[in-house]
């Protein structure tokens, strides 16, 4: 190869000339890039006095008849109020409804309060009350909550601002339906995209949405309790977790809660000067199990799960601290909490024992050949994953073999409605009255009617259950739920692993902002600047 | 000479690569799923010299078993794709007419998708596994082959000595696989060094994208994947995975780079 | 080329049809029901068959094989099954995104491999030209997946200088545009290397015959159209494989484009959109390649085409 110097390239006359028109095109290509950037506006200048809150994903729909995600409905929580709503201590109290009664056993009467409106200055009555239970019910308007309105028979407007809710049969469950928001009469049924939902009486109301990208509140200045202090709150979706924390540590996000590695959240309090409080919560993670299965139907095998699970190491290692060891599926925050139920310490011996007795010996003692397999499925979240591989570490110390199955939610989600699994592992999210067991174990909610995907059936708690359902007086269902848990508890057609604490990072100067266990936004309301009053 | 260096560097990484994989149980210090808890995200140690990652298994036989499992889906990736590819391609090539249409038409519309996005596709509709990812791969990454073998075989058609076959009553198998595709090894070769290359990192981005091997098998991509969310905490869970990916890319791409300097052919590297 | 534009046109057709029918294929073949995400756990059989009627899911696939052709050939991609919105204007919405961070990507690619090219040919054999083939073939290996995550720890944590996501001013576009770059760029310096080289190679041979000027002048046209034919491939063919590379690099940097809204759309499962977003990219690819032929032949009409 001639080894040319520098001078004979550009003593070249056609070399100079390739030379120059590439630079000129280079030139040209860079300059158009940088035009074409730098004429888009730039959005995103923080309007002042406005929260920053990070959320995973972009709430599918606002308005209350139809918000099934979580997000749809925390934020729908901000704009739309409803009759009762749960405070800080999982406890319904009075919004909308001024006051509550039953009349008899299967009619609610309420009285609303006089001085809410609207955002849009029409002042609400038990005709928008009326209306939107009505619209949710009518099967024109496919509302995926028409299904909890089932016990629901007729609401009769009885005055401007009464109303009555008449059931068919006793249900005492029924007043969690009253945590529904409230739309004006005459609202159009299934908005298209979260802009067009109906206007709202909440503290909050929608200023502005970004598919995909942010959704803007802003201060309801009407308000019929206190105005918020918050000017508005920018909720911005940002899906990776990662790029979550590293836009606090920059301080573009003031506030985020949950969804955050255990791991970083020590990074976070040491680097950023963040606020970070942990704080128990209701959400419950559990391993369904396939009762038909001709291995998991024989209660041993389920008990031995249980031993064989060192629940405590899992909490204190893969989640650092942030769960707290669960015995069933209500936790000890519910008021129907029952707390002397059969525990599952660690004890690989003898869940071992359990297997044995079982019909399933080890084939070779401490060896590599395992006493059966199970498929256990999860989502593709990664600590989800890292908790699946840890437990099938475990279950592999006692001579089960786990064969992990990562997917998708919806490829996961639509085997486990369909039963198609043996063990999976999920979480329930805002539970508040103990009837959802009912809907968990009861013998009448096989899929896809309901969620006992695991086919359980016990014809004494399906009695309890019903029992639990009709009666009114608190304290009878208490004892009545509380058998239900110790049998529950005993059976394992769950294996309960955590109630999931909830982790809430903020700057120092965000105040008031309360954690809910399950995870609600709701005291965003509250929710004030350091050195504003 | 200077290529010669270059070839034998490449070979010479590539040995050290497929060895590993091949004595993987040989030469890794600890079980690559044997997990501690209490030793989580240890970034450097005595006894775990490249640290530990979440579940405390050991990185450095993670990233030993992970290069099995990298060379495991290349090769058979490779294989698969050559061997529907050059079926293909001969078909295409020798019966001419119809067949060759149909096959020429079916790769340009294969071609017509970034490799990337099929293969996202594929995996998501054979779910996630070993064997679903290497054949994902492979239904993308034949199409280079069939090009190759055909417009070879086109070329080479109608010359005498292959008549001469013809004439003496060979079966088209017989002249295809002795006459015709000995001609066709040394671009095939080079085809198959930058193949396997895009096959480890398509392999390590279906993993990255969670689309993959199944957990707990220690594949780089699915290492890379499980680290990225330690990224501020436990910088060497990405870091370490990241390196042995590059410099067994990087040395395929050497070997591919020097085979085709010296067999001074020019094929078409990119998909 | 009249003749050579409509042989292409009409080889295009039946691609196109293909495309099509491909990416209907894929997406109705993947497990998961995005009904049973829409309507929640409470709700009913009746209920779920009613959306799965208006949604258009009920009918049997040829039927809707069908009406997915007609109402592509109608520009209408369908509606989100998430968002309600069409799925067109969707597309539409996000692509120019992609556009200008594939385009930035080149320009990026094109700024630096240049001068690296051209100082590499020119020290030819020295070690500083190893140097540069060395650590461009490392920037070939270097998966996008591990760099991404690693530049934005260093330039936007450690040192932050740069945003670490999302789209915004210039400087937005930096990282994502390095990452989703640098395997162009690493492929450009070799090329345009290589090209120089032979350039060079034979101006040196033609000036050691110092002809005249006119031979000189076809030399030029020559060698300008070789040059100019290889880049316009590579970038080509290069854009594409950038808008591939772009499902992963907007996801690591949440760039609001085609790449990661196809990523999102496929985790929902949602048809439609996959189908808009895998159509745009495809289509964009076939296009490039039909516009890159056609400039082969304009250039060099003797190169026939049919390989």
């Amino acid at each position: 190869m001639p080894d040319l110097s520098k001078q004979a390239i550009f003593s070249q006359n056609f070399s100079e000339n390739i030379l120059r028109r590439s630079l000129y095109f280079v030139s040209f290509a860079v300059a158009f890039t940088f035009l074409i950037a730098a004429c888009r506006p730039t959005h995103r200048d923080r309007s002042s006095g406005y929260l920053i809150a990070a959320i995973e994903s972009y709430p599918l729909q606002l308005d209350p008849r139809y918000a099934t995600d979580a997000n749809g409905v925390r934020i729908g929580n901000l704009i739309y109020n409803s009759l009762l709503r749960a405070d800080p201590q999982s406890r319904l109290r009075p919004e909308l409804a001024e006051s509550l009664r039953l009349i008899n056993d299967r009619t609610y009467g309420i009285d609303l309060r006089r001085d809410v409106k609207f955002q849009n200055g029409q002042p609400l009555t038990a005709a928008d009350v009326k209306f939107t239970y009505e619209s949710i019910l009518d099967p024109k308007n496919r509302s995926p909550k028409r299904g909890n309105l089932k016990p629901l028979g007729a609401i009769e407007q009885t005055g401007a601002y009464q109303l009555r809710f008449h059931l068919f049969a006793p249900h005492s469950p029924f007043i969690e339906q009253l945590t529904l928001g409230i739309v004006p009469a005459a609202s159009p049924a299934n908005p298209a995209v979260p802009t067009q939902a109906p206007p709202g009486s909440g503290p909050f109301m929608l200023e502005a949405a970004e598919p995909g990208e942010q959704i803007t509140l802003k201060r309801n200045p009407h308000y019929w309790e206190q105005a918020p202090a918050l000017a508005g709150v920018t909720f911005r979706i940002i899906p990776d977790a990662l790029v979550r924390v590293l836009e606090f540590k920059k301080g573009n996000i003031d506030l985020m809660q949950n969804d955050i590695e255990p791991d970083m959240v020590p990074w976070l309090e040491r680097n950023t000067g963040a606020d970070v409080g942990t704080y128990l919560g209701t959400t419950f993670q559990y391993i369904g199990i396939n009762l038909t299965h001709p291995i998991l139907k024989n209660v041993k095998v389920r008990r031995a799960l249980a031993y064989a699970i060192d629940r405590d190491r899992l909490v204190r290692h893969i989640l650092k601290g942030m769960g707290t060891v669960a015995g069933g599926v209500l936790s000890p925050l519910n008021w129907a909490y029952e707390e002397n139920l059969q525990h599952w310490p660690y004890d690989p011996e003898r869940a071992k024992q359990l297997l044995d007795e079982a019909g399933f010996p080890d084939p070779d003692g401490d060896g590599p050949l395992p006493r059966f397999t199970l498929s256990f499925k999860t989502t593709n979240i990664d600590l989800r994953r890292r908790v699946a591989e840890a437990i099938k570490e475990q279950l592999q110390k006692v001579g089960i073999e786990l064969d992990v199955r990562s997917y998708e939610w919806a490829a996961f989600y639509s085997d486990i409605k369909k039963g198609n699994f043996h063990l999976y592992s999920l979480a329930w999210v805002g539970v508040l009255d103990p009837d959802i067991l009912f809907q968990i174990f009861h013998s009448s909610n096989f899929p896809p009617a309901g969620d006992n995907r695991g086919h359980y059936s016990n014809p004494e708690l399906d009695r309890l259950l019903e029992q639990g359902r009709a009666i009114t007086n608190q304290k009878e269902r208490r004892q009545i739920y509380a058998r239900a848990q110790k049998i529950l508890a005993e059976d394992l057609p769950y294996v309960p692993l955590w109630w999931w604490k909830n982790v809430i990072v903020k700057k120092p100067t965000v105040q008031n902002f309360i954690p809910y266990p399950d995870g609600e936004m709701i005291s965003l309301k509250q929710t004030r600047w350091a050195n504003t009053q | 000479m200077e290529t010669r260096f270059w070839l034998y560097a490449g070979a010479a990484l590539l040995l050290l690569f497929t060895s590993v994989a091949l004595f993987a149980p040989l030469v890794s210090p600890y079980d690559p799923l044997q997990q501690n808890l209490e030793q989580d995200l240890i970034t450097h140690s005595a006894q775990h010299l490249l640290g530990t990652d979440k579940l405390g298994r050991d990185m450095l036989s993670r990233i030993i078993f992970g290069a099995r499992i990298s060379l495991l889906v290349g090769a058979s990736t490779v294989a698969l794709s050559l061997l529907i590819g050059v079926g293909v391609g001969s078909l295409s090539g020798y019966a001419g007419g119809i067949a060759d249409l149909l096959c020429m038409r079916l790769i340009d519309i294969l071609m017509a998708f970034p490799g990337i996005l099929l293969a996202i596709a594929f995996s998501a509709v054979l779910g996630p596994g070993l064997d679903h990812v290497i054949v994902a791969l492979a239904l993308i990454g034949w199409t280079g082959y069939a090009r190759l073998v055909r417009g070879e075989i086109l070329s080479l058609r109608e010359r005498d000595f292959v008549s001469a076959a013809r004439a003496l009553g060979c079966r088209p198998q017989r002249i295809i696989v002795l006459h015709l595709l000995p001609n066709l090894l040394p671009p095939i070769a080079i085809q198959a060094t930058f193949g396997l290359a895009a096959a480890i990192v398509a392999e390590g981005s279906l993993s990255f994208l969670g689309l993959g091997v199944a957990p707990p098998t220690p594949s780089w991509g699915s290492m890379l994947n499980e680290g990225r969310q330690f990224l501020l905490v436990a910088p060497h869970l990405t870091t370490y995975p990241g390196i042995a990916l590059m410099l067994t890319v990087f040395a395929l791409n050497l070997l591919g780079d020097a085979l085709q300097d010296r067999l001074g052919i020019q094929t078409a590297k990119r998909r | 080329m009249k003749r050579y534009l409509l042989y292409r046109l009409a080889l295009l057709l039946p691609t196109l049809f293909g495309v099509l029918t491909l990416v209907f294929l894929f997406i109705h073949l993947t497990p998961g029901d995005p009904v049973d995400i829409m309507l929640g756990e409470t709700a009913s059989p009746a209920d779920r068959q009613e959306l799965r009627q208006i949604l258009g899911l009920n009918q049997p696939l040829p039927e809707q094989y069908r009406s997915f052709l007609i109402n592509f050939l109608r520009g209408d991609l369908g509606q989100s099954l998430y968002e309600g919105r069409s799925v067109a204007a969707m597309v539409r919405a996000r692509y120019p995104a992609t556009l200008e961070l594939a385009l930035c990507a080149m320009s990026t690619a094109l700024v630096i491999s240049f001068p690296l090219a051209i100082w590499s040919a020119v020290r030819c054999g020295r070690w500083s030209d190893r140097a540069t083939l060395i650590f461009s073939l490392l920037g070939l290996s270097i998966p996008n997946f591990w760099l991404g995550p690693l530049v934005m720890i260093i330039f936007s944590i450690q040192l932050g200088w740069l945003p670490v996501s999302g789209r915004g001013g210039p400087d937005h576009l930096i990282l994502p545009a390095l990452t989703l770059g640098l395997g162009m760029t690493a492929l450009l310096i070799r090329i345009l290397r290589a090209n120089l080289l032979r350039v060079l190679g034979e101006d040196y041979v033609q000036t050691a015959r110092a002809k005249g000027l006119s031979e000189r002048s076809v030399w030029l046209k020559h060698t300008l159209r070789n040059a100019l034919l290889s880049l316009v491939t590579i970038v080509s063919l290069q854009f594409g494989s950038l808008l591939a590379g772009s499902l992963i690099t907007e996801t690591i940097f949440s760039w609001p484009g085609i790449g990661r809204l196809t990523m999102q759309a496929i985790e929902m499962r949602d048809y439609p959109l996959v189908q808009g977003c895998v159509l745009a990219i495809a289509l964009s690819y076939v296009f490039l390649n039909f516009i890159t032929d056609l400039i082969y032949r304009w250039v060099d009409p003797r190169i026939t085409y049919g390989n």
